[in-house]
């Protein structure tokens, strides 16, 4: 065998170990979802313990009709939740994006740091400030805001916010200012040079602080597990209990469906804005 | 023109504002009255709550515990992520994009479904321990439930696809052109990795690696599922004294001291990105 061929040998073979480790990787990280998914597939009698049996038997979709009523209200509530906390987290992080990257105002880097904080702070030290903060509030006003939507939408749109002021600030600062002036120029009012010409662009950044705002309120259990109460849980603190109480097989089929959910928002933000603005824009990334 | 630009700043800057002030101060004040357990606390502003947390050996061992975890966690993540996020980097196929939607969605996924999936994968009699133990290379099942590897492990899935994107967006900025440079010069892959990528990637990765471990420090659902009342780390203990025992003051001056700490090593890590952009090492 000659030098060029043992060379080329090596490098496949070190290619080949490469991808292998990679693969090993990916395995480690996908694995939890698929085993979930496999195991809601088990049919009412697996041989062992139902709920643990993977790869599944007696293939069925048992536990999918079998989904109880507390899961289903929980389920209910973490989307309405995260729906109002995604819109909410738009309408104050959009215009703070605008401000922090068009105005001038002396100070801006501090109002920026103000914006970026909660992403500093640990969400369990975030639960407990705001159960401590709705303490207080109830103590003096006689209305207590823990185990209330309203008090949940507060804390999950004080983390969710600079998710959007991150990926807005992402695409307006390479926003050309000279496309809007170019519509003053022909004579668009600003606010329709602003909603025909701005708004088109910064869009894609909207969806995805967006949907960004909406995950990390729809998984979250160190903030909302301080704010809810007995019968009003989020999806992700029922689930959090369940395993320290008494598990249902169940939960894997509503699991799996929370993971298929996932996965059409994303196939909906590949077609809606590519999954590379996503990442482009990643403001602060996954919590 | 800028000055409108400020106005529209104003309220979503006071909002924010006010939600920041107020539920840091309200904290942070109760951490400094005594605790009497039960809700209550004492009249004066004292440091009692932290000098018990200096003094007891069950409080300075959760902290070292965080840490000793948070830090095995960032280095397997980055150990496991850096060359999947290598590999994503420098693929020139359609297959880039399939990749990298799963990291996406690994991240999306909320840790709790994960932790459900790792349950299963490592139980006693579940398929990895049955296989490795037909296979003989484990002589009794590797549990992760209740145990430091088990809180380990789970902080990893916490941090991998998020460390992943990281490395991926470190390693995008080092132009492709200097590794066939080095190629064209003779070097061989490992010599290029070892001379030309990894010391380009070197401060991105440092960064990086602070921010998972800073991530890990403040990780409270991975940790306290799989700890499993057995291993406890800050964040954990920060739930268990407010919710089971009760202890609000006590849970408040924890909290503080996770809040001090995580600040502490962020201000680092961004110290460090300064001088690291100053010295044009870079590209964020």
């Amino acid at each position: 065998m000659d030098r060029a061929s043992r060379y080329k040998i090596r490098r496949t073979l070190g290619r080949v170990a490469f991808r292998a480790y990679c693969a090993l990787s990916y395995i480690f990280l996908l694995s939890p979802m698929v085993v979930v998914i496999g195991t809601s597939l088990n049919g009412p009698k697996a041989s062992t313990d139902a709920s643990f049996q993977f790869p599944p038997e007696n293939i069925s979709l048992h536990w999918y009709a079998r989904i109880p009523e507390a899961q289903i209200e929980a389920l209910a509530l973490s989307f309405a939740l995260a729906g109002i906390v995604a819109v909410l987290a738009c309408i104050l992080g959009v215009p703070a994006a605008l401000g922090l990257v068009r105005s001038n105002l002396p100070g801006k880097a501090l109002i920026s740091t103000v914006f970026r904080a909660p992403l500093q702070i640990p969400s369990i030290v975030t639960g407990i400030a705001f159960l401590q903060l709705f303490y207080l509030i109830g103590d003096l006003t006689g209305v207590y805001w823990q185990g209330t939507l309203f008090g949940l939408v507060l804390g999950h749109v004080f983390v969710a916010t600079p998710y959007v002021v991150g990926t807005v600030t992402a695409v307006l600062q390479r926003f050309d200012m000279r496309l809007e002036e170019a519509a003053l120029i022909h004579g668009a009012s600003r606010w329709r040079a602003f909603r025909r010409v701005t708004l088109p662009v910064i869009m894609p950044g909207v969806y995805a602080g967006g949907l960004y705002a909406f995950m990390v309120s729809f998984g979250d259990v160190p903030i909302a597990i301080f704010l809810t109460a007995p019968g009003f849980v989020t999806y992700p603190v029922e689930l959090f209990t369940a395993l320290e109480n008494d598990f249902d097989p169940s939960i894997m089929a509503s699991a799996s469906m929370v993971i298929f959910l996932c996965l059409i928002l994303l196939l909906a933000v590949q077609k809606l804005v590519g999954l590379d603005t996503l990442l482009r824009t990643g403001g602060g990334g996954g919590r | 023109m800028t000055a409108r630009w400020g106005l529209v700043l104003l309220p979503p800057f006071i909002f924010s504002f006010f939600l920041v002030a107020a539920s840091q101060s309200v904290f942070l004040e109760l951490s400094f009255f005594e605790d009497l357990g039960l809700g209550r606390k004492g009249e004066d502003f004292v440091l009692d709550n932290y000098t018990r947390f200096l003094t007891d050996s069950f409080y300075l061992h959760a902290l070292w515990t965080t840490i000793k975890t948070s830090a095995l966690a960032a280095l397997f993540t980055l150990v496991l992520g850096f060359p999947v996020a290598y590999l994503i980097a420098r693929m020139r196929s359609q297959w880039a994009m399939v990749l990298i939607a799963g990291i996406v969605v690994a991240t999306f996924v909320t840790i709790v479904i994960k932790v459900y999936g790792l349950i299963v994968i490592f139980s006693a009699n579940g398929i990895l321990n049955r296989s490795l133990m037909e296979i003989g290379i484990l002589s009794e099942p590797f549990t992760i439930f209740g145990n430091v590897s088990g809180v380990v492990i789970g902080l990893m899935h916490f941090t991998l696809g998020f460390g992943v994107l990281l490395l991926y967006s470190v390693i995008q900025t080092i132009p492709r052109s200097l590794e066939d440079a080095a190629a064209i010069h003779g070097a061989n892959r490992w010599r290029v990795y070892r001379r030309v990528i990894f010391p380009l990637a070197l401060p991105g990765v440092t960064v990086g690696a602070l921010m998972i471990f800073n991530m890990c420090m403040g990780a409270f659902t991975s940790a306290a599922l799989l700890g499993g009342g057995r291993v406890f780390t800050l964040p954990v203990l920060v739930q268990r004294v407010v919710m089971m025992e009760l202890k609000f003051s006590m849970g408040a001056t924890l909290a503080a001291i996770l809040l001090v700490s995580v600040i502490a090593i962020n201000l680092l890590s961004i110290f460090m990105l300064r001088r690291m952009k100053a010295a044009h090492l870079v590209v964020v």
